[in-house]
């Protein structure tokens, strides 16, 4: 599995999100789920995926879809 | 004045919000002397609100006012839930956000607006109301049920004189008030607070949201107050890895809180030089009862400490007498000034006076030991009688919670235990465990899969909304 597939696992892990469904618009504005509870969700299963010990900041920043690759690529995951 | 609030400086800030809007002390006093003047006889009001220093105002000034009296709401009660109240106990006033969208008959009615907030006056006229009768709090904010606890004046002066003392609260703190105003925890940290002539930080603002974080750092909270639910949040949220200096308190009620997640706090306090103080309380007693001297916090931790300063905690057998020797098992009963009058389950009940003098049965189950700190087994009536043993299903839950990690529900009969778990995968490890620890054969418990566990939004689990057979 490539890390954008193991990404795109997290999502339907968390919201049972299908990868066709992911991309620009999937973020806390768009997806009713996305409440502080996923959030935090997001965050550890990205922590275990990619073995990584993520900040306060990356836990505020992660509000999409988009933000989360960022954050991965901000902690070297090449994504 | 209620607690004094007009003895603190006018001048001084009594609230503010993280959309940056102010309210002072003597903001407070002089709406509360608006409100007596334009509302004059003493009148039940629905007051919705945000956590904002707006709604602190309107919720300080009613009670000092001594002529509002509110039943406070959350302003995002379900619209049929609202209207059952109302037609309930139909109040004579409703106090709402100015965003707050109203029924065409009532707009034309305003009496006020100030600090956001809108006090109109309904068609309803006024109903009787005990003369010592302060506020109401809803007993359950989700399940839709009118019974309402009735508060009064003495209450607030008690809860707000013990909670500062064993807090030791002083002007120049600046608490983080994250808890709703119509949770009787919240506004208690707003009573204690104010008494002393601190500056309350209040916020809707959820924690994951850049901006509450940033609210804390800018405006240099002190203390915390929460419920173990925003203590699990704050903990995934590496609260323990931030430089946060000035935050020299953190404050623990609401029920229970994980052993394993309750001494991180305690050893993370210990070593950074904050205090760590777990409480126990009920909205029937106007939030806390007890508290965990910070010197035991790690000794003694799972204890919900000694009585608050001014009360009295005691234990007392199925038969009615009190029990004195340690380690015995009885139900907690409470005596002091913060105990409420009673419930209101109908308008009429508005008009009642104090029916418990001071002194409850809290309905928990608990011994004390040698240093007189209590410790709660139980809820009474939390207890299922298997092949003649008792077992605590409280306690059942913490077992599972600590040796499979699953969130679990257990409800029952004297039948069979039925344990409610979210993840599938753990039906059988829950089973078994409970078998190894009980020593009861595996036919006396199910353990059923739900999506989720269902509770209130303090974090407080609805048994009554699952099956127990």
């Amino acid at each position: 599995m490539n890390n954008l597939e193991k990404y795109n696992e997290i999502f339907a892990n968390v919201f049972g999100a299908q990868p066709d469904q992911l991309g620009a618009n999937y973020c806390k504005e768009n997806v009713s789920e996305w409440d502080s509870v996923h959030q935090l969700n997001i965050i550890s299963e990205m922590e275990d995926a990619f073995d990584l010990m993520l900040d306060p900041e990356d836990i505020v920043a992660c509000t999409s879809y988009e933000a989360g690759k960022d954050i991965l690529r901000r902690n070297g995951v090449e994504i | 004045m209620l607690i004094d609030l007009d003895k603190i400086p006018a001048e001084r800030i009594a609230a503010l919000d993280s959309s940056g809007n102010k309210v002072s002390y003597g903001d407070i006093c002089t709406l509360s002397a608006a409100v007596k003047q334009s509302v004059g006889e003493r009148s039940l009001c629905f007051m919705l609100v945000e956590n904002t220093a707006g709604a602190l105002a309107w919720v300080m000034a009613s009670l000092a006012s001594e002529t509002l009296v509110p039943l406070i709401l959350n302003v995002k009660t379900e619209a049929g839930l609202l209207q059952s109240l109302m037609d309930t106990y139909k109040p004579a006033y409703l106090c709402v956000p100015e965003t707050f969208a109203l029924e065409q008959t009532c707009d034309s009615n305003e009496v006020k607006a100030e600090f956001g907030y809108r006090l109109i006056r309904t068609a309803n006229p006024l109903c009787a109301l005990y003369p010592e009768l302060s506020h109401l709090l809803p007993t359950s904010g989700s399940t839709g049920s009118p019974k309402l606890v009735r508060h009064k004046y003495a209450n607030i002066e008690a809860a707000a004189l013990n909670i500062s003392t064993f807090f030791e609260l002083k002007a120049s703190d600046r608490p983080l008030l994250v808890l709703p105003l119509y949770y009787t925890m919240g506004l208690s940290v707003v009573f204690s607070h104010l008494k002393v002539g601190a500056t309350v930080l209040i916020t809707g603002l959820n924690m994951t949201d850049r901006l509450f974080w940033s609210f804390i750092k800018t405006e240099r909270a002190t203390s915390f107050t929460g419920v173990p639910y925003s203590f699990h949040i704050l903990n995934l949220m590496r609260f323990m890895r931030m430089d946060l200096p000035d935050m020299e308190l953190l404050t623990q009620g609401g029920g229970k809180m994980p052993t394993d997640l309750n001494l991180k706090f305690a050893e993370f306090c210990q070593q950074h030089g904050k205090r760590w103080i777990a409480t126990y309380g009920q909205s029937e007693c106007t939030a806390r009862m007890a508290w965990l001297p910070p010197k035991w916090a790690i000794e003694k931790v799972g204890s919900i400490g000694i009585a608050v300063p001014n009360a009295e905690l005691s234990l007392q057998d199925s038969d009615g007498n009190e029990i004195l020797t340690p380690h015995t098992e009885g139900e907690m009963c409470y005596r002091g000034k913060n105990v409420t009058m009673g419930y209101a389950r109908q308008q009429s009940d508005l008009a009642l006076g104090d029916e418990r003098g001071g002194f409850i049965r809290t309905g928990d189950l608990a011994y004390r030991d040698e240093d007189g700190c209590y410790y709660i087994v139980g809820r009474m009536g939390r207890f299922l009688k298997l092949f003649g043993m008792r077992v605590g299903l409280d306690e059942c839950e913490q077992i599972v919670q600590t040796e499979t990690g699953a969130e679990c529900a257990c409800v029952g009969t004297d039948e069979k235990m039925i344990v409610y778990i979210t993840e599938a995968q753990k039906q059988e490890q829950v089973k078994q465990v409970l078998v190894e620890k009980t020593h009861i054969v595996a036919t006396s418990f199910e353990v059923r899969i739900i999506p989720e566990i269902p509770k209130n939004e303090t974090g407080k689990k609805l048994f009554k909304q699952l099956p127990n057979k």
